[in-house]
């Protein structure tokens, strides 16, 4: 488990790392790779608890996702909320500062 | 009185057992599950979005020309048009669906991922817009060491 979050304002768009830890194995690759099935479904990123992005996931992100992305209307000093959850329901959550 | 009761505690059974299966409003897990086990693009962008025509040329996939590793291919994704909805598929995994991005109402088009290719293939970005209508790309990307698709 675990994340890292970076959320930076450049121009009055807030851009945002973020790097999430699992191994994203599907039910074919469970197969072949003789390990048990497990990925994230879902991820939401959240600020001021108002969603500004999410993603609904499957196995064939890479191993500990990997995802850049963009939105307005947030200021420098917003707190950004990530929540993910996993096929058997696990759920993480975490939080950065927008710089 | 008795009804009421019943009727009260069918809210809160029915609340309970749909809160736990999503965090948001938006699973397309939930929504389209047949969309995660097409085999293709086509049956994947269909089961999300239905058979609707798709306007090309909007949408831009920024991809390597050559992937040295197939276990973690970066996608980029921009859009000249704004968009609520963006989904990623590929052809070279057994199953097409990798990811549906929902946007909030302040979403920029300007992402990035990292998928799996174990060989190469087309790689499809469809969009629906903040117009309702579909917007979609097709980019064949070239993967030299195949990545762990299964």
């Amino acid at each position: 488990m675990g994340m890292k979050i970076k959320a930076k304002m450049k121009d009055g768009v807030t851009e945002v790392k973020l790097l999430l830890s699992s191994p994203m194995v599907g039910k074919e690759e469970s197969e072949t790779k003789k390990v048990p099935v497990s990925y994230l479904t879902h991820v939401t990123a959240k600020v001021g608890g108002k969603v500004v992005w999410e993603a609904s996931t499957g196995p064939f992100l890479s191993k500990d996702p990997y995802f850049m992305f963009n939105f307005k209307g947030a200021k420098a000093g917003d707190e950004i909320v990530v929540e993910t959850i996993d096929d058997k329901g696990a759920k993480d959550s975490d939080k950065d500062v927008i710089k | 009185m008795k009804r009421r009761k019943f009727l009260s505690l069918g809210a809160v059974a029915a609340a309970a057992t749909v809160i736990p299966a999503s965090l948001s409003a938006t699973d397309f897990r939930a929504t389209a599950p047949k969309a995660w086990e097409a085999p293709t693009s086509k049956e994947a962008i269909e089961a999300l979005f239905g058979s609707a025509a798709a306007t090309e040329g909007k949408i831009e996939i920024k991809a390597p020309k050559l992937a040295e590793n197939g276990g973690a291919v970066p996608i980029g994704i921009k859009s000249s048009v704004e968009l609520t909805t963006i989904a990623l598929f590929q052809d070279a995994n057994p199953r097409s669906a990798v990811a549906v991005f929902e946007l909030g109402d302040n979403g920029v088009v300007d992402m990035m991922t990292k998928i799996k290719m174990r060989k190469t293939a087309n790689v499809t970005v469809v969009g629906k817009g903040k117009d309702g209508k579909l917007y979609s790309v097709v980019q064949r990307v070239e993967v030299s060491i195949g990545g762990c698709g299964g």
